[in-house]
């Protein structure tokens, strides 16, 4: 491996016995060598990720050229690449090493006899996944294309929709085996100050054999590691992207995967959704808070029914205590209990029903909750109450739109169901309090989490609780930098308020 | 980085460092010494409180990086930092026992009348421990969350028990005179002075220490009118003689309020709401009490100061709340005994230090 460092001699057959060590006996690397009258050479790329097109477009080239020259030699081999080579990317290298990368990257590198150099000319060409919606973030209104696996498509993604020359793609390779492309996403004099720097610090010091998906780089570069909540947002949408980048944040795209991470993120941008922002600012409004509901619902509903059930019947209105009773007269198990093996059963269902290839999934979904469910009920082992319960707090969960968000819920659930089953009020305020304080001291990128509501910023409050009129959200984010109104002046719609502008209007 | 909290953060732990204990336990103790006129006694110890407060604010401009135990350290020396830091620590480990009793007694006499004491001491002290770990600036935004859970709860109680007010229940003003009702106040004093001496050790990581005064006398304004909406209510709905009769008087009105015939109990929210200036109280003696510790110790870091400080203010709340009799004579007797000369003393003497000292303040 010491030759990676070398640069390459002006030997043909030594350059080539280099680079077919270096490589070895691969079946998917390919060595094409040519001899065109004095001119010899030889191609190297990688099967399946190399157009093999391409490929035959240069050998053709090559086969003009030798065919019309005497001797190569009077030629430089930058004069060669600018004359000779169609391809849209080409550069003359010496290092070895960046001509090993450019053919694991699906780009061809040429040598040829009695040149100290060697062009990488651009090929990639794989195969690769259409543009599709995205399957884990649904929107009723808005755009489709979701990001794929493959990073340039991803950023071009970002450009089609902000063609600024300020947005820029710092692109980075991490990982020692598997030299994963890494892309920083960012508008140039709109993002935080100092922001790209803490990201490329960040991302500098990760040192790890692989990357295989954004997942590696979000656990290693965030605030918190040890917390359930996500301080990174990922997302596979270019929307929530652009968004972002337009509210002077940045994104990390990674090669090979559909999921961006963008920073920082704040708690309540995981309980927002893309129709807030492309719908009428009451559904906007309505809809978030629906969402707000849904959250609560679904952390603090179980075990405020445990703890009801088990210490504090007396707080229950009279006839609700009554029918819950009855349902339960023939539980054999302690409340606690219950809702333990049904929260897990549905967890259990869920789990399955994502794993199984699709149609399986929805029967084992149908079997688990209507068969099983009904049996249980119907045999006594559990109560109506308690499954009517585990069903809203499931639905509620659904409803949360960031995926590694309602992850975090359901690992929550499960600390604070115990604490409200064994300590009743005691432990459900206190589990409720420490889950709090975590939630407020961690940071995302040097943003507190829970801000604009603690710490509360005024000015930030247009979007947060509500979503106000678009033409109301007059100033970005104070993360931003440089210019902060996003806005014209006066951009109201309004009637024409006289019959005179009415008339003119027409 | 140094921690810093802003000056709105400030006045909402003013808010709910107060607010727990004298919303109920103080106004059974006023009630059964003045009656009805609670509510006057309420303000008249804020006014004293909102004195003592600039006091404390404008003593700390002079040295605006310094807390109380720094300003006496600065102008007398090393031993008197540290005589202060004792001081400051004995002050809220005897705070802790009302706290306790205002935290226990909500939740055991009305919620969990079976669980054992120590359960609470021990839950208390795990969530406290943990707040006062991750600092001041957690604590304060978890103060802002707690204003907003004061202002949901007294919406709450109005929306519950307006409809049995009886504003014949207030009447005579001032029944026992102003002197004794006056001299009542100091069940009030108790409370605010809890916020003085907080003010004393944390003031220094507020921002701008030219609003200091402001926000501090806004503070204690703010929290009297959220809490003297309780008396008036408690005077009113349950009228005085009810109200002398429970430590926990609040609970009591709080259990009568209902909204239509359906949601005809729903303290369990209104408890839920309130621990958050409970538990606010409990972090914050700890934490302000492992800081004075290592001060004495001469620790740099206040985190490992706090088991030690948890298990000696456990200690001490555990004894009290054992004997409901000993808690409420500790609350009502010794507890202004021993916080009012250190909330009143405390800051006026080191306000004289200051004068005299005058050009040492200035060279520091």
């Amino acid at each position: 491996m010491d030759n990676l460092e070398k640069d390459i001699t002006d030997s043909l057959a030594e350059n080539t016995n280099i680079i077919s060590a270096i490589l070895g006996d691969s079946a998917d690397i390919n060595k094409r060598e040519f001899s065109f009258g004095q001119l010899k050479g030889v191609c190297f790329f990688a099967a399946g990720l190399a157009n093999t097109d391409q490929v035959s477009t240069i050998v053709r080239s090559f086969a003009v050229f030798g065919e019309h020259q005497d001797a190569s030699g009077n030629r430089t081999i930058q004069a060669i690449s600018r004359s000779l080579i169609l391809n849209t990317s080409v550069e003359t290298k010496t290092k070895i090493n960046d001509g090993i990368k450019g053919i694991l990257s699906g780009d061809t590198l040429v040598l040829l006899d009695g040149y100290k150099e060697y062009l990488l000319v651009e090929t990639k060409g794989w195969d690769k996944r259409g543009v599709e919606e995205p399957s884990t973030e649904n929107v009723v209104r808005g755009p489709r294309d979701g990001f794929t696996e493959d990073i340039r498509t991803n950023t071009s993604h970002i450009r089609r929709r902000i063609k600024n020359p300020d947005l820029r793609f710092d692109e980075m390779t991490i990982g020692d085996k598997t030299n994963t492309s890494i892309n920083i996403a960012y508008l140039n004099g709109t993002v935080k100050k100092g922001l790209v720097e803490e990201i490329k610090s960040r991302l500098s010091r990760i040192k790890i054999d692989g990357v295989l998906e954004s997942g590696y780089i979000e656990e290693l570069i965030q605030d918190a590691p040890l917390s359930p909540f996500s301080t990174i947002q990922s997302t596979e949408r270019p929307d929530k992207v652009s968004a972002a980048l337009l509210e002077g944040r940045a994104a990390i795209l990674v090669d090979n995967t559909p999921f961006a991470l963008i920073m920082p993120s704040y708690f309540w941008e995981q309980l927002q959704a893309p129709d807030d922002y492309y719908n009428n600012f009451w559904m906007g409004t309505f809809f978030r808070m629906l969402r707000y509901f849904a959250f609560l619902t679904s952390v603090l509903l179980p075990s405020a029914y445990v703890m009801l059930i088990s210490f504090h019947q007396e707080m229950i209105p009279t006839r609700l205590a009554f029918t819950i009773a009855s349902g339960r007269e023939v539980v054999p198990f302690p409340v606690l209990f219950e809702a333990l093996i049904m929260e897990l059963a549905f967890e259990l269902m869920r789990e399955a029903g994502l794993r199984m290839p699709k149609p399986v999934g929805q029967a084992v979904s149908i079997v688990g909750s209507l068969i099983i469910g009904q049996s249980a009920v119907q045999a006594g082992l559990i109560s109506p109450f308690m499954v009517i319960i585990i069903a809203i707090t499931g639905i509620s969960s659904f409803a949360i739109p960031s995926y590694s968000t309602s992850f975090s819920i359901r690992l929550l659930r499960f600390p604070m169901l115990i604490a409200s089953g064994t300590m009743g009020l005691l432990g459900f305020t206190c589990a409720f309090f420490m889950v709090m304080i975590h939630v407020l001291s961690i940071r995302s990128f040097g943003e507190p989490f829970f801000s604009p509501i603690a710490p509360f910023s005024a000015s930030e409050h247009k979007d947060i609780l509500v979503r106000v009129p678009w033409w109301a959200m007059v100033k970005r984010p104070r993360t931003a930098s440089g210019e902060l109104r996003r806005l014209g002046a006066g951009q109201k719609p309004k009637p024409p308020s006289t019959s005179e502008e009415r008339h003119e209007g027409e | 980085m140094k921690v810093k909290i802003t000056n709105g953060m400030f006045v909402a732990l003013i808010m709910t460092i107060i607010y727990a204990k004298a919303i109920g336990v103080t106004q059974g103790s006023l009630a059964r010494e003045i009656g009805h006129d609670m509510w006057i006694a309420t303000i008249l110890g804020t006014l004293q409180g909102i004195v003592m407060m600039i006091l404390t604010a404008a003593i700390l401009q002079k040295l605006p990086d310094q807390n109380f135990i720094g300003f006496a350290e600065a102008l007398l020396g090393k031993w008197a930092g540290k005589i202060v830091a004792f001081v400051i620590f004995l002050f809220f480990l005897f705070s802790f026992g009302p706290i306790m009793v205002t935290f226990i007694y909500h939740f055991k006499d009305y919620f969990l009348p079976e669980a054992p004491i120590y359960l609470f001491i021990v839950v208390a002290l795990i969530v406290g421990i943990f707040g006062g770990f991750h600092g001041l600036e957690v604590m304060a935004r978890m103060a802002l969350v707690g204003a907003f859970a004061v202002v949901c709860l007294n919406i709450l109680l109005l929306t519950g028990s307006l409809s049995e007010f009886d504003i014949h229940n207030l009447r005579p003003v001032m029944e026992k005179g102003f002197i004794q009702t006056s001299w009542a106040s100091r069940h009030y004093d108790t409370d605010w002075a809890l916020a003085t001496v907080m003010a004393g050790m944390i003031l220094p990581m507020v921002k701008q220490s030219e609003k200091w005064v402001k926000a501090g006398w806004s503070g204690m304004i703010l929290t009297c009118i959220a809490i003297t909406m309780w008396p008036i209510l408690e005077a009113a709905v349950l009228s005085a003689p009810v109200t002398a009769e429970y430590i926990v008087s609040c609970m009591h009105l709080a259990r009568g309020a209902h909204i239509g015939i359906f949601l005809h109990r729903y303290e369990l929210i209104m408890i839920a709401l309130f621990s958050t200036s409970s538990l606010i109280q409990i972090m914050m003696s700890l934490y302000c009490s492992a800081h004075a510790l290592s001060k004495i110790f001469g620790v740099k870091d206040y985190r490992p100061m706090l088991i030690p400080a948890g298990l000696a203010l456990g200690a001490f709340g555990y004894w009290l709340v054992l004997d409901h009799l000993r808690a409420i004579s500790f609350t009502e007797k010794e507890w202004p005994l021993i916080s009012l000369p250190i909330a009143f003393l405390l800051p006026i003497i080191l306000w004289t230090f200051g004068k005299l000292f005058r050009r040492k303040l200035s060279r520091s």
